[in-house]
């Protein structure tokens, strides 16, 4: 696309330019700089500030929207356009009083003020005038102040098109217009999913984190009645901008000693958002992405903006705890670690190595799992180590494993976002993979992607689609092997591809024979017309990519249906090329980390099967130990051991397992059964109260490391705290323990076991600290030159022979829980927690927004059986019984039931009610598998989901910020109008802006 | 064999453990700056004995009431005009040429010395003719050319004001 450049003159000289590019992206390349208050790169072009005017060809245009062609004359230093930006910058002061240096933006990346101050503007022309309206303080993480707001409609257009939630416009009727969120209610009423953007792109002090108030500025917590004569004051004698500036930069240098700025990576999900955090000692000012983060750009979700509270929880673990009985002693670090060598010891020399199980964490970083499985595997001789993707993606890694190769995704989001068509199976990105979801819901907006959904709910994703099926509960294995066989009926396979790419075709046809339309329509009860319509959307679409998630994954059959994606996108020839390909989604920020860092029974890190005796060797020879041959247990099977008296100690860290597992009730019981029990957390976990021995970890913030993403890339995430109190990292706990066994290790650094990895596992080969500076990543697999992969497949699939691999399955009809269970039930996460909340809960404002799990329960079942929002309803499977309050929803259909996993209460936790039948390759449990009866308890209540929740909300959808309106105010004159001629007569009255 | 439990046995340090750790940890500090302590407790106490403690304390206090009332003094005309011409006469000596300022200064400074040197009283009221003849001497004759060429600076610039308003 850039290869046909020409050239243009920028103020007379010549600079390289490439079509399509407008005329402030030429500027940008060659550092010349144009005002542009209201353009931003994440966001595009929008055209409310006027302060780009230039002049180009004799002609004065905005260069954020005018395209250059080839032999172009731009000058953008003339009188006439300084005139021209002086005249735009004038209107914007009307709105937005300069009092930089008691203002809490002042930190030297506020947009307006440098675009005022780079202009050398020594006094407005229009004088500052106030907006009829009172500041909005209503949300909890956020404020907006119409008095300071410049109507550049930069969050309107990331709400409307990037985040595309669609709350906010500006109401250009009004005589004084403003921000409105929905139809004008106060935000914390509104549809705002609190996910940041708005504030994160807001270029000056309007829409601000309240966190920031008062605390960023050396005078900005100054009492009104005091600042406003001051700012008052400042204004009547000032002597002009220059002086003013002066001093606010001086204020805004001495800001950043005190102010830190460190880069991280977001845990709560595993898009693998980074940004800046920034803090005052151990007080965050506020989560500021940044748009060159290689993932999200500027974008971020309410947990990854505003969730970080849990930081400085007076709950957190911050010494070591040792059981004495029924309670837990606090202890040195000494001591408890003494008390666990002495243990694992005792244990494995009287029942032998396989008798202590290990328990790995998505949550911790890399370097922490491949020490963790060294430590196991290493020093204590087992390969019974694990991690939680049992409990989610293993199904979905074991499926492409068979079929192409690599257990993660084909690509990375900018593949999603450019695909023609986008499958989402089982899967709500909108509310666990919510800045992915935001990439998914612009190209469909924006740039004609279709969208198809095929899940129980209504979920918002669903709402958004082109075509939403709504399959039987456990039967996607049956839509798509219909789908797939019918794309072969009609001939509209790949059959180039198939015929130099892909093996075992034939068998693979065959196997499909049963799966006719008729069968499918009759066991999905989706209709053959629907189906029809599927596969004619994906044999016009030029590139398909497949996503799914626990829907898929969380069943008995579950890598076979995951294997029957790959198969469909195989057939179609959608892996390889841009925009396609296969995309399990990751729930946890290091869920594909751990298991690539090799805490998986069977395979050392980068996937190297443990039982390969050239693979072993190649560790024994640097680790200088012999290493077990055969695969350990996986968590499922511990607990089995656990069951059996095979195992007979765990060590876990990091994974909340007595809330997760499924069928809790028979974890808690074995767990309750072990000989010895360590749990390394950073807050004290249901798991932990079963633990004999408790080590205060350190999170995310608190150490350096690197996660993966879904995507396969790596990044860095640096230390922002000390450790709270006696807490350590993890890597540090493993180490100190493995030396108290006789390792000898000495890792000073994660950087240097990151350097034992590379030289270990191939996958990892060129992956280094170095490389992986600041905001830089890395796509394994990455070559020893450090060049990286963000495209699988392109030329070959991960088999010796090069070739996909077709795999036959069958389906597995779901778990029948029996006839009285009458009510099917499905479970999962939601927006606005984490997981169970252990995190988020700590956030008062996450609680505001959402205090308890709620039951979604149908419209038909709500009206047969009286119930309303907040009525509390008994659930029973025939493994236990939860009571929790219900909300009567449309997304939710008929007998299906969706339960919410945010909770820290026993009686209210989704896997009292969960089996333990799993995948019969994996062993992922069948969480989505589940039948249940209810009985109502109290027919009214309180709703368990306050009005304050977007899911209340109205959202008003528009393109951008419909700039038109404000240009056809009475009292908008055009800056070309002004200037248009060369002349120099300033009008009066055209302060819309 | 271990039943989940809540209990947590917190080991909270003894009230007066914490204290002498305390105490001792401000003993220490005090014996390593023994020199800077001292000589800060002499300047306190004469602060104290000045009165200015109290005075800054209760300043302190009422910092927003007292700030207020500071502000809203400053927030007037008259003070308005007071800072603008500090500004104006600050910006001023910014635009000088320190060589040229020098020069008029060291001559003020001779003219004040011949001043004092009371040549004018001794003369009396000196006559026309006398003056006119003082008016040939080179001194006095360079001082008149100065005089005037910055009387001509000072009109252009008046003139100037006068176009623009």
């Amino acid at each position: 696309m850039k290869e046909s450049s020409f050239s243009v003159q920028i103020n007379g000289e010549e600079h390289t330019a490439y079509p399509g590019q407008t005329i402030l992206e030429v500027a940008k390349d060659h550092d010349t700089y144009i005002p542009s208050i209201c353009y931003h790169p994440n966001l595009g072009t929008i055209q409310t500030c006027d302060t780009c005017h230039v002049n180009a060809g004799g002609e004065m245009v905005r260069a954020c929207a005018t395209k250059v062609i080839p032999g172009m004359n731009i000058d953008t230093t003339s009188q006439q356009v300084r005139d021209a930006q002086y005249e735009a910058t004038s209107r914007i002061l009307k709105n937005h009083e300069l009092y930089c240096t008691v203002c809490d933006n002042n930190n030297g990346n506020c947009v307006v003020h440098n675009t005022v101050e780079h202009l050398e503007i020594e006094h407005q022309k229009y004088e500052f005038e106030a907006k009829p309206y009172a500041a909005d303080n209503s949300h909890p993480f956020y404020r907006y102040e119409p008095d300071q707001c410049i109507l550049c409609g930069r969050c309107v257009e990331a709400c409307q098109d990037l985040q595309v939630n669609e709350t906010l416009t500006i109401d250009w009727e009004r005589e004084a217009p403003r921000v409105i969120w929905d139809n004008d209610v106060s935000i914390d009423q509104s549809s705002c999913v609190s996910c940041g953007h708005c504030v994160s792109v807001c270029p000056c002090n309007a829409l601000m984190e309240k966190s920031m108030l008062g605390e960023a500025g050396f005078m900005t917590a100054i009492p009104p009645k005091v600042l406003e004569p001051m700012i008052d004051l400042t204004k009547e004698v000032e002597p002009g901008y220059k002086e003013i500036f002066a001093i606010s930069e001086v204020e805004a240098a001495m800001r950043k000693s005190r102010i830190k700025r460190t880069k991280t990576v977001c845990t709560y999900c595993g898009v693998g958002c980074s940004f800046e955090v920034w803090t005052k000692d151990r007080h965050i000012l506020k989560i500021e992405p940044q748009e060159d983060a290689p993932v999200n750009g500027i974008s971020t979700c309410v947990k990854g903006k505003w969730g970080w509270d849990f930081i400085n929880s007076e709950e957190r673990l911050t010494k070591p705890l040792i059981r004495q009985g029924d309670e837990f002693v606090e202890a040195t670090w000494e001591e408890a670690l003494k008390l666990i060598a002495s243990k694992l010891t005792d244990i494995k020399e009287e029942h032998g190595s396989d008798a202590i199980g290990y328990i790995a964490s998505s949550k911790c970083t890399n370097e922490e799992n491949f020490i963790f499985q060294k430590f196991a595997r290493a020093v204590m001789g087992t390969n019974n180590v694990d991690n939680c993707s049992r409990y989610c993606q293993s199904p979905a890694t074991a499926g492409l494993m068979r079929t192409v190769g690599i257990g993660g995704d084909s690509g990375t989001i900018k593949d999603i976002e450019k695909s023609d068509l986008v499958i989402t199976v089982g899967a709500n990105p909108a509310e666990s993979h919510p800045v992915l979801a935001t990439r998914i819901k612009r190209a469909h907006k924006l740039y004609g992607q279709k969208l198809v959904v095929v899940d129980l709910r209504a979920n918002e994703l669903a709402e958004r689609a082109d075509l939403h099926l709504h399959p039987k509960p456990s039967t996607d294995l049956v839509w798509i092997s219909a789908v797939t066989k019918y794309i072969l009926d009609q001939g509209w396979e790949d059959k180039d591809f198939l015929a130099t790419r892909v093996n075992g075709l034939d068998d693979y046809v065959a196997s499909l024979d049963k799966f006719t339309l008729d069968y499918a329509e009759e066991t999905t009860g989706i209709s053959t017309d629907e189906l029809i319509k599927l596969a004619t959307m994906i044999h016009e679409a030029k590139s398909v990519c497949g996503l799914w998630a626990m829907g898929v994954t969380q069943h008995m059959g579950a890598t076979d249906t995951s294997t029957a994606i790959a198969n469909l996108l195989l057939i179609t020839g959608n892996f390889g090329r841009p925009g396609t390909g296969a995309y399990p989604l990751r729930g946890h920020n290091n869920v594909q980390g751990a298991c690539d860092f090799g805490t998986m029974p069977a395979w050392l890190p980068g996937y190297e099967p443990i039982q390969d005796d050239h693979v072993r060797a190649r560790y024994e020879k640097a680790w200088g130990v012999t290493l077990p041959k055969d695969p350990g247990m996986d968590n499922h099977q511990m607990v089995e051991g656990i069951d059996k008296g095979k195992l007979k100690a765990l060590y876990l860290f990091g994974e909340d397992m007595a809330i997760v597992d499924s069928n809790v009730n028979h974890v808690d019981s074995a767990l309750e059964s072990l000989d010895f029990f360590v749990v390394q957390d950073v807050f004290f976990s249901k798991t932990a109260q079963f633990a004999d021995v408790i080590l205060p970890a350190a999170p995310s913030l608190e150490k350096e490391g690197t996660f993966t993403n879904t995507e396969r890339r790596i990044q860095r995430l640096y230390q922002v705290f000390e450790p709270l109190g006696d807490a350590k990292p993890d890597w540090v706990i493993f180490q100190e323990l493995a030396n108290l066994l006789g390792a000898e290790w000495n890792y000073e650094h994660p950087s240097e076991i990151m350097a034992e990895v590379a030289s270990l596992a191939p996958y990892f080969a060129g992956v280094s600290y170095e490389r992986l500076e600041g905001f830089n990543s890395q796509v394994w697999p990455v070559a020893k030159d450090g060049t990286d992969t963000p495209l699988l497949y392109t030329e070959k699939f991960a088999f010796p022979d090069g070739k996909a691999r077709l795999h036959p399955v069958d389906w597995t009809p779901g778990f029948e829980a029996g006839d009285e269970y009458d009510l099917h039930l499905n479970n999962g996460r939601l927006l606005e927690h984490f997981h169970e909340g252990n995190m988020t809960y700590r956030s008062e404002g996450l609680t505001h927004k959402v205090p308890h799990p709620w039951l979604e329960i149908s419209l038909e079942v709500a009206q047969e059986r009286g119930i309303e929002d907040g009525s509390l309803v008994r659930l029973s499977s025939p493994y236990g019984h939860v009571k929790v309050r219900a909300i009567v929803t449309d997304r939710v259909r008929g007998n299906e039931l969706y339960l919410t996993m945010n909770t820290r209460e026993e009686h209210e936790m989704v896997n009292r009610l969960t089996s333990s039948y799993h995948d019969k390759i994996t062993h992922t449990p069948n969480y989505k598998e589940m039948s249940v009866k209810m009985e109502v308890l109290e027919e009214k209540g309180e709703s368990p989901l306050p009005k304050v929740n977007h899911r209340f909300g109205n959202r008003m959808p528009q393109i951008s910020v419909k700039v038109e309106e404000k240009w056809k105010r009475d009292d908008f004159t055009p800056i070309t109008k002004l200037f248009e001629t060369g002349a120099n007569h300033f009008g009066e009255g055209h302060q819309a802006n | 064999m271990a039943k989940a439990t809540k209990q947590i046995k917190r080991e909270v340090p003894h009230p007066e453990e914490v204290q002498s750790q305390a105490v001792a940890d401000i003993v220490t500090a005090l014996a390593e700056n023994r020199e800077a302590i001292l000589a800060t407790i002499g300047i306190v106490r004469q602060l104290n004995d000045m009165g200015v403690l109290s005075a800054v304390e209760a300043l302190l206090d009422k910092r927003v009431d007292v700030s207020e009332i500071a502000i809203q003094q400053i927030n007037q005309p008259a003070m308005h005009n007071t800072f603008k011409n500090g500004m104006t006469a600050f910006k001023f000596l910014g635009t000088l040429d320190p060589g040229q300022l020098q020069m008029m200064l060291s001559g003020v400074g001779n003219g004040f010395e011949k001043l004092g040197e009371g040549s004018a009283q001794k003369s009396g009221n000196p006559s026309l003719w006398k003056l006119g003849s003082s008016m040939r001497t080179p001194e006095v004759r360079q001082s008149i050319a100065t005089m005037v060429s910055f009387l001509e600076g000072m009109g252009e610039s008046f003139q100037e004001q006068k176009e623009i308003h």
